[in-house]
């Protein structure tokens, strides 16, 4: 296994402190709600068990076996594609999706005639152009799956999302700004909680 | 500042290895992007380079730094690269443009012909999806296609080369999304940048349907769309064993791209309208960021 400290790129003599501090960090930065939809969602998740694993090596290490509780982010993988009983077709899309079936998954919504187009129709086209690379198109149909439901959690915290990398704040410019504060660590971290908020509420209904 | 001379001295030792290679006109194909390349692909073979004193070539008054790559392969590929994208732009030159400048084109790439076979005998791979990926470009505007489309084709060729610098499959993946999003922000990039001139001059831009009668309005779509990509490209970069080099690829991603951005979109149409591009970002740079 590799060196612990080096995965988490503090010194040895580092405090207690600053481990936490380098953990915290490297947590957001490989978090799986920034991941998410994102083709390299596993490599991310590796890396966060990486990091995972090295911080709670060296708690053991410094305060002897026996204490890993840590409560250190997990990657959660599917939960966001919960299902409350739509039309089985959008259910067996998303299973698709998560088995990493892309085209098929495309080939089926194509399928699906204009007028039978809801919400939920929207919202996947979204995710799967998201996942290609077709910002602009993922933009405008996620889009009009919260426009189409405004009430649902996740289509919103997709569109969230979307709308934060828009902005600038997980990176590029942000015109009107101060380069002060270009990295938006702030706003991102209370993306984080916002989108676990959601991801509760999804996982809790 | 000493991320810029690490900079420089990667430019000078490229533009010397072209030299060496092929000769002297292919040292002016050389841009500031396949110097990145060159870096980025250093950095993942983590090639070692001395940094020696020299004379640039071009302008033997100007004293430089010069990086030499021992074993070289980033060199030869980023410069192969070089040339063989130049001669397919001048190719595409020779197709759309006006008398005088088909002229001019088609001069410099009888001149430039031997470099380019030369180039593409040694790599293959490169020339074949250049020129897959110019098709493709040309297929895409005569469609007149969306924003996504359009950018496709380049940055499927930049996902296809920076896949070429790992042989491992898990980091050929990530520098495949990698590359996609980088050839996506090259091409968005300068398409936003065009959009005034290409639309005086009725020429196919992604941006077109966007434009409006407030310039501002459009080019904030226009830095917003790029935002998106940034994102996605961060998300990436953060991904790859990234060893030496660091810094600079580094300043490039987080401090250069927005500077770009900023400049491009939004200063440089307050500051001259009329005077056409291109100051690079890194000429910005210079001067705004590292000379501090």
């Amino acid at each position: 296994m590799s060196d612990p400290y080096k995965v988490l790129n503090v010194p040895r003599s580092a405090s207690d402190d600053e481990i936490k501090k380098a953990y915290r960090k490297l947590a957001m930065k490989y978090h799986p709600d920034r991941y998410q939809n994102s083709p390299l969602a596993d490599q991310a998740a590796e890396k966060m068990k990486e990091i995972n694993a090295a911080y709670d090596q060296i708690l053991k290490e410094r305060k002897g076996a026996g204490t890993s509780s840590y409560g250190g982010y997990s990657y959660s993988g599917s939960t966001s594609y919960y299902s409350d009983g739509r039309a089985s077709v959008y259910v067996h899309v998303r299973q698709l999706i998560i088995s990493e079936q892309f085209d098929e998954a495309e080939n089926i919504l194509s399928g699906i005639a204009s007028t039978e187009r809801n919400a939920e129709w929207y919202y996947l086209m979204g995710v799967l152009s998201y996942r290609k690379g077709w910002l602009e198109e993922a933009r405008n149909y996620i889009e009009t799956a919260c426009r189409m439901d405004p009430a649902n959690v996740e289509y919103a915290s997709m569109y969230r999302k979307v709308m934060d990398q828009r902005s600038g704040s997980a990176g590029g410019y942000r015109p009107n700004q101060d380069t002060s504060c270009t990295n938006g660590c702030c706003e991102f971290l209370s993306c984080v909680i916002c989108a676990n908020c959601c991801c509760d509420n999804c996982c809790g209904g | 500042m000493r991320e810029y001379q690490l900079y420089k001295s990667v430019y000078c030792g490229l533009c010397r290895h072209l030299g060496k290679d092929y000769g002297i006109l292919a040292r002016l194909t050389l841009s500031y992007d396949c110097t990145v390349f060159a870096m980025l692909s250093m950095s993942l073979k983590n090639e070692k380079c001395t940094v020696t004193n020299g004379r640039c070539t071009c302008n033997p008054f100007k004293k430089c730094l010069m990086c030499d790559s021992t074993e070289g392969e980033s060199f030869a590929f980023a410069g192969a690269v070089s040339v063989i994208m130049s001669y397919y732009k001048l190719c595409d030159t020779i197709n759309d443009s006006g008398f005088l400048k088909r002229t001019a084109a088609g001069f410099l790439r009888l001149l430039l012909k031997r470099n380019y076979q030369k180039a593409a005998k040694r790599f293959p791979d490169i020339d074949r999806s250049v020129e897959e990926m110019m098709e493709k470009q040309l297929a895409a505007e005569k469609e007149n296609v969306g924003i996504d489309r359009a950018a496709e084709p380049t940055a499927q060729l930049v996902s296809k080369l920076c896949e070429m610098l790992s042989s491992s499959q898990s980091e050929k993946r990530v520098l495949g999304v990698f590359g996609y999003y980088v050839g996506r922000w090259i091409y968005l990039m300068d398409a936003a940048d065009d959009l005034e001139d290409d639309a005086k001059h009725k020429c196919f831009n992604p941006f077109r349907s966007k434009l409006g009668n407030d310039i501002k309005e459009t080019m904030t779509y226009c830095n917003e769309t790029l935002n998106m990509t940034d994102a996605q490209l961060i998300m990436a970069y953060e991904l790859l064993p990234i060893s030496s080099y660091k810094d600079v690829l580094d300043n490039i991603i987080y401090k250069g791209i927005p500077k770009q951005q900023e400049y491009c979109l939004f200063e440089k149409k307050n500051e001259n309208r009329r005077k056409k591009k291109e100051k690079n970002y890194f000429d910005y740079l210079n001067h705004q960021e590292w000379q501090k």
